[in-house]
């Protein structure tokens, strides 16, 4: 296990590497000078030179890049913004914030989003869709499947201000979303990103509902699953004991996907209701071309794939024995 | 073991298993598929009975219907079943579930994917003692490493923890003929417990049947589509086809004398220590019929060699009943002597 | 114009959205706004007429306090709602609108403009006592510092500090802000002023700028300016204290001479200010400070601000935005909102939009003439979403906010709108090739190619072919900035750095500045009109000034070097809790200067 995890970080740090050189080498192809964004209106070439080396972009592009992982251990000083502590990954073109800082402000917001949405989508997609197999064919399964073809159908952007408009603006149930940290208010933080919260989970429970049932249904005509009632096991105990490890995988699976792209940032929601996410950050920094917003972002995306992918791999081994991590 | 020895001295005699009448049907897109079509047998307290035929003849179906196992939604089950003085196939579900695994239970064809992967085997075989016995976590461990020694597993105190997937084809299948054996169940259901391994350690695993059948006095249904397997291990046969039995009899009756065309088909697939190497083994020609809708009149009839032989018509539009009623009877329209002539030639043709 | 504004990228992306609203020209519906630009009511559509009358005021002019408004109050805490967060702060590197709106509160240059009542504006001192001296026809500027300044931390405001505000802007890293000044400080006009002067971080001081005692600020420039005292209005010249001076830092969190200081900054997120308990209201006659407190969010799209100041809920009701417009899908619904029209407010922004022509591509007059004469105005203007959303259409090179504005129109365009196919002929027949080919390049957005479709239609119809070339957003202002680009025309946007004619003119049509990502994208390079623009630059009586601006405005025109679009308009709503939001004429968007809470 200790072995595993050492060579498969090891790995994943090769892998972040070769993504942030690849989007620093890519960034670079475009053929758009950044140093105009910090020239004013009238922009003479002596200003765009003086820009160019403020920003430490007169160096080849391999020293440049050098310069930005350097920066990342050891810190770095602009002319343009001034000193950059480790870790540094730069500043912002767009906002002249430090890059680290700046994902470090949004994470929590993200964080906070996903993780909360995550307990929601799992639970109830989870519930749903076992209610769904379990009473596959009647009534019950008929609802949640329809349902969740209905959930699955819907847009963030549609539902969104929707419910906000009915929730927040109309009736006055709930506070307009925003971020309330959750050190300072833990009850504000709750009720702040309910919103946000069942509106992803509205889209994205759906799924779970449906891979779950047809997981759970699947596995039911599976070979053990008949030993299992063969050998007196109820029903239920079958169905939830059983059954349950099998149908598990391949939504842990979807699941470390799923929350990998919402740690990366839950782009829509966030526009949606303006939480100061980093999808929000990445967004803008698509925008503004802003190389080290962008690098800083994908790396951390990257790194939430790379995580997570770990973490989906480790619990592989421990819901299915077969499994050896090696 | 005092209890099981009990068990095998107080039960009475006669039929312990009885079937009668016996259909099942599936509602399927296509149709209806009549899996098994008034099928009637009963076994013995402590005899082993195999029931042969080919894939489709019905003989898993029966066994799953005995067990209860048919999803009730999607089959209609006729007939009567009867384990000594209960009828099952009216049994309410809690009634099968005491049943399954404790006085029936089952062996299965693969027991790679017939186990959990995700439990160990110590647990696979201690819940079924736990739910029927109603014994702790400690006991059912202590029963599921005694069961394991009892069907010949090596260290067995350290192999009740390990996943089936760390145990090697052989022993799976014994660590699930202990799981079926664990609560000294009286009849035991062992559906093609040796197509899945290799020709070595099928003998093995049908040897550790027959010894521990011989111990505990447990009935047995072997199912196969393989009459060499019978051959060693059964008292009695029951050949099906298409839903039906056509023939039953004693494994030496069914063996020796085979009376219905179809056994004899088989027969003669079956390659034989006593005839040449050379000889070609003959499979039974054309493919079993459709059971969403069976040929009118004797369902084997278009497989067939003789069918002119019992009358022009006779065989195409007359379902024939299985006779005598009890002892070696068969089902179909050929006189004893027309059979007795038929299969002379084809020995000699053989030999 | 060029793309390195957030802003200007958002006015880029409005028109854009433009597209999505109901084509057709926005009639004024329901009560008209009481305060809208140049005093129009909404009912009435603005008119291609001077709507700003600048003036240069008084030393009486610019004695505090800004006169009391009726009703208002003081007190309680305005919310302010917006796309973008401000994208800088320090006074020196401020050069958006934008960021010089919220820059009001907290900054504070040498002279500022008094928005009046009646929609005019009047150059006034803001820290000096009057609109400054000039002796010698412009050359050497002398200021004199109001008493009663201070800081926030209240220490007094003195020429030093003034002095030192435009020595940091020699700063390497001050590169974002306006240069003017820079340039006419240091002794040789036509050398970078940066290797000339290295800014006052190393201990030199700039000689050019004379303090002979606390109050008294000298500057001697290096040639004739007689509209500097406009420039120095401009918020990149506000002042910056010595003792507080964070350099890059100074951007995030400058120090306030202004009424307000700032509490917070949440990059991208939110900006708090409170009081400057040092202000003194008796030394500003723009600012009237009634609130307590600002409270401003970043990050909401134009449709989420119209949403919310429709549903005028809570906070929202005493909520305004300086830039986010009306959503172009919802403008008819508020012109037929007579109560959302109550708190509306419109009018014409500095900012102007036209199609280069590359008159070194396309050298005969003639065949540039036949081009705007064919130019489709109105059905662009309907594409980009009517007259309140995109603009009125423009025939000018000065926007009408600019001082001197003259109204002309020489290729009947506000007559024929959707452009002259016969008299674009009968042009081109002049110019020997009926048929010339013309390379238009523009922005690939969905509402940019609705608009190509319908360009090349109508020049189709007057004889040109037509090749239209789509460039990338993210780079069309690099690639149309190179001297020997290979396209004919193309779009583009200007806006002048203070209301009169030079900065109109000047950077975009002295072809002794070409160079390649320099403004001048037309090309054109007259010397009729480079004589012109040195001339008005030495004329010191504005009025003459603006005269020689606008009769060079006629000769570009004559020239046919670009092809007038848009003089932009502005249309937007705020909370019914508040009084005094007002449409800033100078900056183009909604006015913190007199908001009161009611």
């Amino acid at each position: 296990m200790a072995g595993f995890l050492v060579r498969r970080i090891l790995g994943a740090l090769v892998i972040l590497m070769i993504i942030s050189a690849v989007t620093f080498y890519l960034f670079y192809a475009i053929p758009r000078d950044p140093a105009r964004a910090f020239c004013g209106k009238i922009c003479r070439p002596e200003t765009l030179d003086l820009i160019r080396h403020n920003l430490g972009m007169d160096e080849p592009l391999f020293v440049q890049y050098w310069h930005w992982l350097a920066g990342i251990f050891m810190g770095r000083e602009f002319v343009q913004f001034g000193a950059c502590p480790a870790p540094c990954l730069g500043y912002s073109f767009a906002t002249q914030e430090p890059v680290f800082s700046a994902i470090l402000d949004r994470f929590p917001v993200t964080l906070s989003l996903t993780l909360g949405a995550s307990l929601v989508i799992l639970s109830f997609g989870i519930l749903t869709g076992m209610l769904a197999a379990w009473k596959v064919g009647r009534p019950l399964d008929k609802i949640a499947s329809s349902s969740s073809v209905i959930g699955a159908s819907l847009q963030i952007y549609f539902i969104g201000p929707l419910l906000a408009f009915y929730l927040v603006d109309t009736l006055e149930l709930i506070p307009r979303p925003s971020y309330v940290p959750v050190s300072e208010d833990p009850v504000g933080w709750f009720t702040h990103l309910l919103l946000p919260w069942v509106v992803l989970s509205i889209i994205f429970t759906a799924n779970y509902t449906r891979m779950t049932r047809s997981q759970m249904v699947e596995q039911l005509t599976e070979d053990y699953v008949r030993t299992a009632r063969a050998k007196g096991m109820s029903g239920r105990t079958v169905f939830f004991r059983f059954a349950w490890r099998g149908a598990m995988i391949p939504i842990v699976t979807i699941f470390g996907v799923d929350l990998a792209a919402l740690l990366g940032g839950a782009i829509i929601t966030e526009q949606t209701f303006t939480l100061h996410g980093i999808g929000e950050l990445a967004v803008r920094a698509v925008q503004n071309t802003d190389l080290p917003m962008l690098l800083g972002v994908t790396i951390v995306g990257a790194t939430a794939i790379v995580i997570l992918n770990i973490v989906v791999d480790v619990l592989y081994a421990v819901i299915d024995p077969r499994v050896r991590l090696s | 073991m005092s209890n099981l020895e009990q068990q095998v001295t107080t039960s009475p005699p006669g039929p312990f298993l009885s079937v009668r009448d016996l259909s099942v049907e599936f509602s399927t897109e296509d149709g209806i598929v009549h899996a098994v079509d008034g099928l009637s047998f009963d076994l013995r307290k402590g005899t082993t009975l195999g029931i042969v035929g080919e894939s489709g003849s019905g003989k898993s179906v029966t066994n799953l219907a005995i067990l209860g196992l048919h999803d009730p939604d999607h089959t209609k089950i006729g007939g009567e079943i009867w384990l000594e003085d209960r009828e099952l196939t009216g049994a309410d579900r809690a009634t099968m579930e005491r049943l399954r695994g404790n006085r029936i239970s089952m062996i299965f064809q693969d027991p790679l994917t017939a186990l959990s992967p995700f439990h160990t085997i110590g647990r696979q075989i201690g819940e079924v003692y736990r739910k029927h016995r109603g014994a702790s976590k400690k006991e059912a461990r202590e029963r599921a490493i005694e069961m394991l020694s009892r069907v010949g597993i090596p260290q067995p105190a350290t192999r009740v923890d390990h996943y089936p997937h760390e145990f090697s084809g052989g022993m799976r299948q014994r660590a699930m003929i202990a799981m079926a054996l664990v609560c000294d169940p009286d009849l035991v259901i062992a559906d093609e417990p040796t197509t899945a391994l290799d020709v070595t350690v099928q003998a093995q695993i049908l040897d550790l049947l027959k010894e521990l059948q011989q111990q505990t006095g447990t009935a047995v249904i072997l199912i196969t589509h393989d009459l060499g397997v019978v051959a060693n291990t059964a008292d009695d046969i029951l050949v099906m086809y298409a839903g039906r039995a056509v023939e039953r009899g004693t494994v030496r009756e069914v063996l020796t004398e085979p009376r219905h065309p179809y056994t004899w088909g088989l027969l003669s697939s079956m390659p034989r220590l006593t005839s040449s190497v050379d000889a070609p083994l003959k499979p039974v020609r054309g493919t079993p019929p459709s059971l969403l809708s069976p040929p009118p009149g004797c369902p084997f009839h278009p497989r067939c060699d003789y069918p002119e032989l019992a009358g022009p018509e006779l065989c195409r539009t007359q379902r024939p009943e299985i006779s005598p009623a009890t002892g070696h009877g068969d089902a179909c329209y050929l006189s004893l002597r027309q059979k007795t002539e038929i299969r002379t030639a084809q020995i000699e043709d053989h030999a | 114009m060029r793309s390195h504004s957030r802003r200007i990228a958002s006015m880029t992306a409005v028109l854009a959205a433009g597209a999505l609203a109901l084509a057709g020209c926005a009639k004024g519906g329901g009560g008209g706004a009481p305060e809208t630009a140049a005093g129009t009511s909404s009912q009435k559509p603005l008119e291609n007429k001077a709507v700003s009358a600048i003036t240069v005021g008084t030393a009486e002019d610019s004695k505090g306090p800004a006169p009391e408004i009726a009703e208002a109050k003081t007190g309680g805490t305005v919310t302010m709602l917006d796309r973008d967060d401000f994208s800088h702060l320090d006074p020196g590197r401020v050069y958006l609108n934008y960021n010089s709106s919220v820059s009001e509160l907290f900054t504070r240059q040498l002279t500022n403009y008094k928005r009046n009542a009646d929609g005019t504006l009047t150059l006034v001192g803001d820290l000096a006592t009057d609109t400054g001296s000039t002796t010698d026809s412009g050359k050497t500027w002398t200021f004199t510092l109001k008493d009663g300044l201070k800081w926030e931390d209240g220490s007094p405001i003195t020429s030093a500090d003034i002095k030192y505000s435009f020595e940091r802007l020699f700063a390497d890293f001050i590169t974002e802000g306006p240069t003017y000044a820079q340039q006419w400080l240091v002794p040789e006009a036509d050398k970078p002023f940066r290797d000339q002067y290295e800014g006052p971080y190393d201990g030199k001081e700039l000689d050019t700028i004379e303090t002979p005692d606390d109050k008294t600020v000298v500057f001697h420039l290096n040639g004739a300016h007689p509209d500097f005292n406009f420039t120095l209005a401009m918020t990149g010249y506000g002042a910056v204290p010595k003792a507080h001076d964070t350099k890059q830092k100074y951007d995030r969190h400058p120090f306030s001479s202004g009424p307000y200081k700032i509490v917070s900054h949440v990059t991208d997120k939110s900006l708090d200010l409170e009081r400057n308990p040092h202000w003194d209201k008796n030394t500003d006659p723009i600012r009237h400070a009634y609130p307590d407190k600002w409270h401003m969010e970043f990050g909401y799209q134009s449709q989420q601000t119209t949403e919310r100041f429709l549903a005028d809920n809570g906070k929202d009701k005493q909520a305004f935005t300086f830039h986010n417009p009306v959503a172009p899908e919802r403008v008819q619904e508020v012109l037929g909102n007579a109560e959302a029209m109550q708190r509306s407010l419109q009018g014409l922004t500095p900012f102007t939009t036209f199609y280069n022509i590359n008159t070194k591509r396309v050298t005969d007059v003639n065949v540039r003439k036949a081009l705007i004469t064919a130019w489709p105005n109105k059905q662009i203007q309907q594409l980009a979403g009517g007259e309140v959303t995109a603009g009125k259409i423009a025939t000018t090179v000065m926007s009408p906010t600019v001082m001197g504005y003259e109204a002309f129109d020489l290729y009947g365009k506000l007559q024929k709108p959707e452009g002259d196919p016969e008299a674009a002929k009968q042009l081109l027949a002049q110019s020997g090739d009926p048929n010339p080919t013309i390379v238009y390049a523009y922005n690939q957005t969905p509402t940019q190619e609705k608009i190509t479709v319908a360009i090349k239609e109508a020049l189709t119809k007057a004889g040109f072919k037509v090749v239209a070339k789509p460039l990338n957003p993210a780079t069309y202002y690099d690639a149309i900035g190179l001297v020997d680009n290979k396209y004919d025309v193309y779009w583009g946007g200007w806006a002048a750095d203070w209301p009169t004619g030079s900065t109109a003119i000047q950077p975009q049509f002295d072809g002794r500045q070409i160079a390649d990502g320099a403004t001048n994208y037309s090309h054109l390079d007259v010397p009729e009109i480079n004589e012109g623009i040195d001339k008005a630059n030495a004329i010191t009586d504005p009025v003459e000034a603006g005269k020689a601006w606008a009769a060079l405005d006629r000769k570009i025109m004559d020239q046919a070097a670009i092809i007038p679009e848009f003089y932009q308009t502005y249309f937007g709503l705020y909370g019914s809790g508040l009084g005094g939001v007002k449409f800033d004429p100078l900056w183009g968007e909604q006015s913190p200067l007199d908001i009161w809470v009611k």
